[in-house]
């Protein structure tokens, strides 16, 4: 087996990559389950499940990569492997870059806090300094279309403008490597529409993005390779037109 | 299949690159916690002062404790005690409670803690100034022994984050560990000289000193404020010990589980 050396920013590879499922259900969760079990002298054996099986593949920097698969194909498990969120439980994940990701929309807003105030905080989670931040700032207000209520707590806010503002922190971190989780329904038509615009900004900026999705619409529109994901198991990498053929087939051939 | 187990340096920004995001949070929580209370930052003084009356009541007027200065030995020792006690109750929730951030951003989840634990300093330090009036209008103060409280203050820090770091984990898996904290911290405010002084301990449990390191610290930082007296007991030297070890089994036992923290809370 030759092992492939990565070096270049915004590189990604996922190697022999397996992951087993930890189901809320097959664990005791209080106390008093886990020492009647031990009582009883029931050991945890339980079959293994896997979330993942042997899963393998590399984004060059600067590519597109689409991850599709039917709900419950393991997309959201590999994107948590991908964020260093949680940890293969065989096989190796290499990310090189700073990683953002379009799935931590909000994370830590209080909605006791103002917008500005929010902005600094979800800035730092996702990794800028104060001052990056403050650079930045101005802009991110802009893109969000709330300059007149970013001094007003986010509780006042509603879903769409909470969201515009999330949205647009998550974009101004710049990451060498954009991870995307069907969050485009974020907004009315016309935001959407910028935030394709964005999104294909970064793409001509040179800045890996990873499109995961169900739909092979966006897809096709903002990638050039793909992945298909079935049940845990890798079915097909490659083009993107290559690959998204042989999923509808495959959704034909199911009769979904 | 390759066995070849991905290190902890998976994503590329540094400890150091946390710093903004840690204090971010410890800022959040400050002022989050008084926020919309018409008496605000006001609390951190009012909250120790209204136990302060309570205990007094009880222990030297009810129940005739005679002890010099009570209630200012009381407010010495309730003010590292609420840092303490407060520490763990948030410090416990601390994974669970951060359920949807942890779920969503990757960073190193120690912080979470370690913000509970900083937080409650902060909250501690901001009280001392009401304390300092207190013993000057009695004439008592620590002198340059004050010297001494980064000491006491870096003893306690490690040991709280230590057991706030254990129950954190216990309590991602097994939420009891929140509800069995209350009656807890109940019995540890009792075994630990706060209402009464350390002298009045019965020599039979004179024991609970050496296993309990808040015991040695509270009673140390009353002498401090009170008497002026610089911190030095082989009480406090076999605490130190405790809290160092304490800490470091607590960031073991922390880091082996962490990675499973996203999985099950």
């Amino acid at each position: 087996m030759s092992v492939t050396v990565t070096t270049g920013i915004g590189s990604v590879e996922v190697r022999g990559v397996w992951k087993e499922y930890a189901l809320a259900s097959q664990r005791p969760r209080t106390l008093k389950e886990a020492v009647v079990e031990a009582l009883r002298g029931r050991l945890p054996e339980r079959p293994r499940t896997w979330a993942l099986q042997d899963v393998g593949f590399r984004i060059e920097p600067g590519e597109s990569f689409g991850i599709i698969g039917t709900n419950g194909s393991g997309k959201s498990t590999l994107l948590k492997l991908l964020t260093g969120i949680s940890k293969p439980t065989l096989g190796t994940v290499d990310v090189h870059g700073k990683v953002s990701a379009l799935l931590e929309l909000g994370a830590g807003f209080h909605p006791d806090f103002s917008g500005r105030e929010n902005t600094f905080l979800n800035g730092a989670i996702l990794g800028l300094s104060r001052s990056q931040v403050a650079e930045r700032f101005d802009s991110i207000v802009a893109f969000a279309e709330l300059a007149d209520h970013i001094d007003q707590p986010v509780k006042t806010y509603s879903s769409g403008m909470y969201m515009r503002l999330a949205f647009s922190i998550a974009v101004h971190v710049e990451p060498e490597i954009l991870i995307i989780d069907e969050v485009l329904a974020v907004g009315d038509a016309a935001f959407q529409k910028k935030c394709i615009e964005r999104i294909h900004g970064f793409r001509r900026e040179g800045r890996t993005i990873i499109f995961v999705s169900h739909s092979h619409g966006q897809v096709a529109e903002l990638c050039n390779r793909a992945a298909w994901l079935d049940r845990g198991v890798l079915r097909s990498v490659g083009p993107c037109e290559d690959v998204l053929v042989q999923y509808e087939a495959h959704l034909a051939g199911a009769g979904v | 299949m390759p066995l070849s187990f991905p290190d902890a340096s998976l994503t590329t920004r540094p400890w150091l690159a946390y710093r903004e995001m840690f204090l971010g949070l410890v800022e959040r929580e400050v002022r989050a916690r008084y926020r919309g209370s018409f008496l605000g930052f006001l609390w951190s003084l009012l909250n120790p002062l209204l136990l302060m009356g309570i205990y007094s009541l009880v222990f030297a007027v009810v129940m005739r404790i005679q002890v010099p200065h009570y209630a200012l030995m009381l407010f010495a020792g309730l003010l590292p005690w609420t840092w303490f006690s407060t520490s763990l109750a948030n410090g416990t929730a601390s994974i669970t409670a951060n359920a949807n951030l942890i779920k969503k951003v990757y960073f190193p989840l120690e912080i979470l803690p370690l913000v509970s634990v900083s937080t409650n300093w902060v909250n501690f330090l901001f009280s001392l100034p009401v304390l300092g009036l207190f013993l000057a209008w009695e004439g008592l103060g620590p002198g340059w022994a004050i010297l001494s409280l980064p000491l006491l203050m870096a003893l306690q820090f490690l040991l709280t984050l230590g057991v706030s770091l254990i129950l954190a984990t216990l309590n991602a898996f097994y939420k009891d560990v929140e509800q069995l904290l209350g009656p807890v911290l109940m019995a540890w405010f009792y075994i630990t000289p706060v209402v009464y002084p350390l002298s009045m301990l019965p020599a039979d449990y004179a024991w609970l000193v050496h296993v309990n390191p808040m015991a040695p610290l509270v009673s140390a930082y009353q002498d401090l404020f009170l008497k002026g007296q610089w911190p030095g007991s082989p009480a406090l030297a076999l605490a130190a010990i405790e809290a160092i070890v304490i800490a470091l089994l607590g960031l073991i036992f922390f880091r082996r589980r962490k990675f499973i923290f996203a999985e099950v809370v």
